[in-house]
């Protein structure tokens, strides 16, 4: 009898360790909803960023008030990887139903863009190497693990609501719906409020919603082929709430991501002949340093303005003169210079030379000066290579004179 | 006579080397049985054992026939008792601490409640909360609660801990009344030799966890002057032999 | 049976006198006040709607299942054992012809019974309180879906509850345990977080599983799988936690 309670004891609590171990086997060893549709958008960054030759994206979103659509936009990207070339077709009809086409095309050597309202074609040729179809896996990313665990921290246990269906093909349909009830209240509430942000009825054709708003339905659909390729994705999410004359309004949004071709895809460069085309040839882009920096070198100025009687006055001139400048330093005077009429102003000023280092992006330098009254300022120093300008901004209360600190070359 | 208590070749030993060694007892009907030995001689442990408080590591008792470790409900089903200090639950009164145990019982209702608090004297307190009780006072409410199911044997350990002289001789009586009325056998330990020679009229005596002899009262006072010349007699007898326990 | 039974009256008798019940109730219609005046404010404050009244009380429930009902869970469960270890006021109950399996069994269900009156208690003030601030979308089928939720939750708060029952027969004082099943819960809930792809084990994820029951696409492998493992954990919790209380000695 003593042993027979101890042998009970041991075959229950074996049985409860067996139940949960082969239960938990074969949780780890299966895999959820979640982690399949994890590793479907995981395969297919990969594949296309690295396997495929061609493949077609068609990424579609819809907009609707009470089943009435507000917006819309569908952008088809063709990708040819192995000739390295991709074109993009896109519309979008806003909110006050205004329609926009655009297309784009470029390749290794030139980039193509369609203006709709010129019908024109601006050809930019390039100079630099160039590979637009080479896309980083962003799951290959830095960081990417850490974002990965966050969001599954977020999704928590809304992920046992993924459902998969495996078809006999090998291919996988993953869904999920949440409705109300299921999405976290605190959710529910931020995202309500995001959404009111939006609907507040500063865009005249879009519904004003003020009381009753909550998110009512999040669903998604997934297809995975047989190869691990998510071929479509459809997510939806229905806002409900009511605006002041107390009707209710459904906004729905969903999006549609849809692949297609694969290893099927050309990509055709348009024909131009008979067409409106602008020339262009690449400009040397924004690099992280200044290649040239001398080119800065000279006299740069911008106006002085008072207000008065109803107009603006320009009463004088600020200079920068750049005597001197390479890779770590720059050189030079600032002075100001006033009209006669307004020799008054010429009290206040300033004129001081300077010769500061440059910041590790070599755009930028920051200095201090003193005044004779010996108060000490800051001035900052930051060549836009984009606008050809200087800005060269003193610490200081401008008073009732009126000036920016972007400085243009002065020009014989 | 019926045998209704059975210890066999009992043993547990505690990791410090203290416990109880083999012990063997029979109690029979009607017996008012003293457990005799100084502090720490193993009457708390043998009594803890019968009581299904702690597991022997060898041996058994049987109640009635019944194994205490296996057959635990019908070995307890008449018995009632005190271990070491009588508890109650200081957040019921006394009466719903009595009705507690009175659930176990199927004979015993709200009449029979009343009873055994007027047996202890405790009926003035019937609704005050142990709480604010004396040590005297729980230990009355304790004996209440071991006597409320009429039960055939009581193992009462110490009963007399924290009683007053009154209340001393109020348990003693008692005892005397129980006995001799309801025919209840009794299990008594005690420190106290002089209150055992009173009470009990058979005495084991208890040492290092060994018995050393059990004999009837009448029949040892007729060999000593008191239990006290026999007791130290016993001890003495025992103490040359090195007891196991000691080694 | 009888004496089963009486155990478990003397156990409910012994509790309710304790107070445990009124500071349970108290507390969780403190939450429900809280909640509304949240829901309350929220909505003339922002115009959210925050909840319909079908959605209160599964809004408290996500609340509390997380949050107070561990904690009454855990206090009772405590209390029903380690109080009584400490005062040595097990032998009182021990040394009555009843079985210490009934006894275990009859504290464990009190416990049970604790939960099961908690989650009415929070249900019913809920409702009430859905009803009477939010009334304006109460449907039968969003009625059923709140007694089923709060129905499922007893079980993964038995779980716990088993749990915290073998923790107070390891450990003699209340408070320890108290502690240790709190840091417990709190390291539980934050690995389920680290490696989120087990989660589905620990038993701290599965007190919110009554989502799992409202899905629109009832998703019965899931939901199987978890009960096996709550039913898994149960059964060792309960069998070592006896194994223990058996075993000790007075």
């Amino acid at each position: 009898m003593k042993l027979k309670k101890k042998t009970v004891m041991l075959i229950s609590f074996s049985i409860g360790a067996l139940l949960f171990a082969s239960t938990a086997l074969a949780d780890i060893v299966s895999k959820s909803g979640y982690e399949q549709l994890k590793d479907g958008l995981k395969t297919t960054a990969e594949k296309c960023s690295e396997e495929l030759d061609s493949f077609t994206i068609d990424i579609s979103m819809e907009v609707k008030n009470n089943g009435e659509t507000l917006m819309s936009s569908n952008d088809v990207s063709k990708i040819d990887r192995d000739n390295n070339t991709q074109e993009s077709l896109s519309n979008q009809k806003s909110i006050n139903g205004d329609n926009y086409n655009s297309y784009n095309y470029s390749d290794d050597k030139v980039r193509i863009r369609w203006n709709e309202d010129q019908d024109t074609y601006y050809v930019t040729e390039l100079i630099s190497e160039s590979s637009p179809t080479n896309f980083v896996n962003p799951f290959d990313e830095q960081g990417a693990e850490d974002v990965e665990r966050i969001m599954d921290a977020v999704v928590g246990s809304l992920k046992d609501h993924v459902m998969v269906k495996e078809n006999p093909d090998g291919s996988k349909e993953i869904s999920g719906s949440l409705s109300e009830m299921q999405i976290p209240a605190l959710i529910n509430a931020v995202s309500s409020f995001q959404l009111k942000q939006e609907f507040n009825g500063r865009q005249s054709a879009l519904p004003h919603l003020t009381q009753d708003i909550f998110v009512k339905e999040v669903s998604g659909k997934s297809l995975i082929n047989s190869d691990g390729l998510m071929e479509s994705m459809l997510g939806t999410a229905i806002l409900s709430g009511k605006d002041k004359q107390g009707q209710t309004h459904e906004l729905s949004f969903e999006v549609l991501m849809k692949m297609s071709d694969i290893n099927n895809t050309e990509v055709m460069k348009p024909d131009l002949t008979g067409k409106k085309v602008v020339n262009d040839v690449e400009r040397p882009g924004y690099g992280p340093e200044i290649n040239n920096p001398e080119k800065f070198q000279g006299l740069f100025k911008n106006d002085i303005l008072i207000e008065k009687d109803g107009k603006y006055v320009k009463i004088g001139e600020r200079f920068v003169e750049i005597t001197n400048i390479d890779d770590s330093s720059i050189v030079g005077r600032y002075y100001e210079e006033y009209r006669t009429d307004y020799e008054q102003y010429a009290a206040i000023s300033q004129e001081f030379k300077f010769d500061a280092n440059f910041e590790n992006d070599k755009r930028q330098a920051n200095f201090e000066y003193s005044t004779e009254a010996g108060n000490t300022t800051n001035v900052n120093i930051y060549l836009d290579e984009y606008l050809g300008k200087v800005n060269f901004h003193i610490n200081q209360d401008s008073g009732n004179v009126l000036y920016d600190s972007m400085f243009s070359r002065v020009f014989d | 006579m019926n045998k209704v208590i059975e210890i066999k070749d009992l043993t547990k030993v505690y990791p410090n080397g203290r416990g109880i060694l083999d012990i063997n007892l029979d109690i029979y009907e009607g017996d008012i049985f003293g457990f005799l030995g100084p502090n720490g001689a193993g009457k708390t442990t043998a009594m803890k054992i019968m009581t299904g408080l702690i597991s022997a590591d060898s041996g058994d008792v049987r109640i009635f026939g019944h194994s205490i470790t296996e057959e635990y409900e019908k070995a307890m089903a008449e018995v009632g008792c005190i271990i070491e200090v009588a508890d109650s639950f200081p957040f019921l009164s006394a009466y719903e601490n009595l009705k507690q145990f009175s659930r176990y019982y199927p004979g015993v209702d709200d009449q029979r409640i009343d009873e055994v608090l007027e047996i202890t004297g405790m009926i003035k307190f019937k609704h005050e909360k142990p709480r604010k009780f004396s040590l005297g006072m729980k230990q009355r409410l304790g004996l209440a609660a071991a006597i409320i199911s009429r039960p055939k044997i009581l193992i009462l350990d110490e009963p007399l801990n924290g009683l007053d002289v009154e209340g001393m001789i109020d348990i003693r009586k008692l005892i005397m009344l129980l006995a001799e009325k309801e025919k209840t056998t009794f299990f008594i330990s005690s420190h106290l030799i002089h209150d055992v020679e009173l009470t009990c009229d058979r005495i084991g005596v208890i040492y290092n966890g060994k018995m050393l002899n059990v004999d009837r009262t009448d029949n040892i006072l007729q060999n000593y002057a008191t239990l006290e010349n026999y007791f130290v007699s016993e001890v003495e007898r025992n103490g040359r032999v090195p007891s196991s326990t000691n080694q | 049976m009888a004496v089963f039974q009486a155990a478990l009256i003397n156990e409910i008798e012994k509790l309710y006198k304790k107070k445990k019940v009124m500071v349970a109730i108290f507390i969780s219609l403190a939450v429900i006040v809280v909640g509304q005046l949240i829901i309350v404010g929220m909505r003339t404050g922002f115009g959210l709607r925050g909840v319909g009244s079908v959605e209160f009380p599964i809004l408290v429930l996500s609340v509390v299942v997380n949050t107070i009902l561990p904690l009454l869970t855990a206090l009772v469960a405590i209390d029903c054992f380690s109080s009584e270890f400490s005062n040595n006021m097990m032998r009182v109950t021990l040394t009555r012809p009843v079985s210490r399996f009934k006894i275990f069994t009859a504290k464990v269900t009190t416990i049970v019974i604790f939960i099961l009156f908690n989650l009415f208690v929070l249900f019913a003030f809920s409702l009430l309180a859905g009803f009477l601030f939010n009334a304006n979308s109460a449907t039968v089928a969003g009625f059923f879906k709140i007694v089923l939720s709060y129905s499922v939750s007893l079980i993964p708060m038995i779980v716990l509850a088993l749990g915290i029952v073998f923790l107070a027969n390891i450990f003699k004082n209340g408070t320890s345990v108290f502690f240790v099943s709190i840091l417990g819960f709190l390291i539980l809930k934050a690995g389920a977080v680290l490696f989120s792809q087990y989660s589905s084990l620990f038993i701290t994820s599965q007190l919110d599983w009554y989502n799992l029951w409202l899905a629109s696409s009832f998703p019965f492998s899931r939901i199987g799988h978890q009960l096996l493992i709550m039913l898994g954990y149960g059964i060792m919790f309960f069998t070592a936690g006896y194994y223990l209380f058996d075993k000790k000695e007075y």
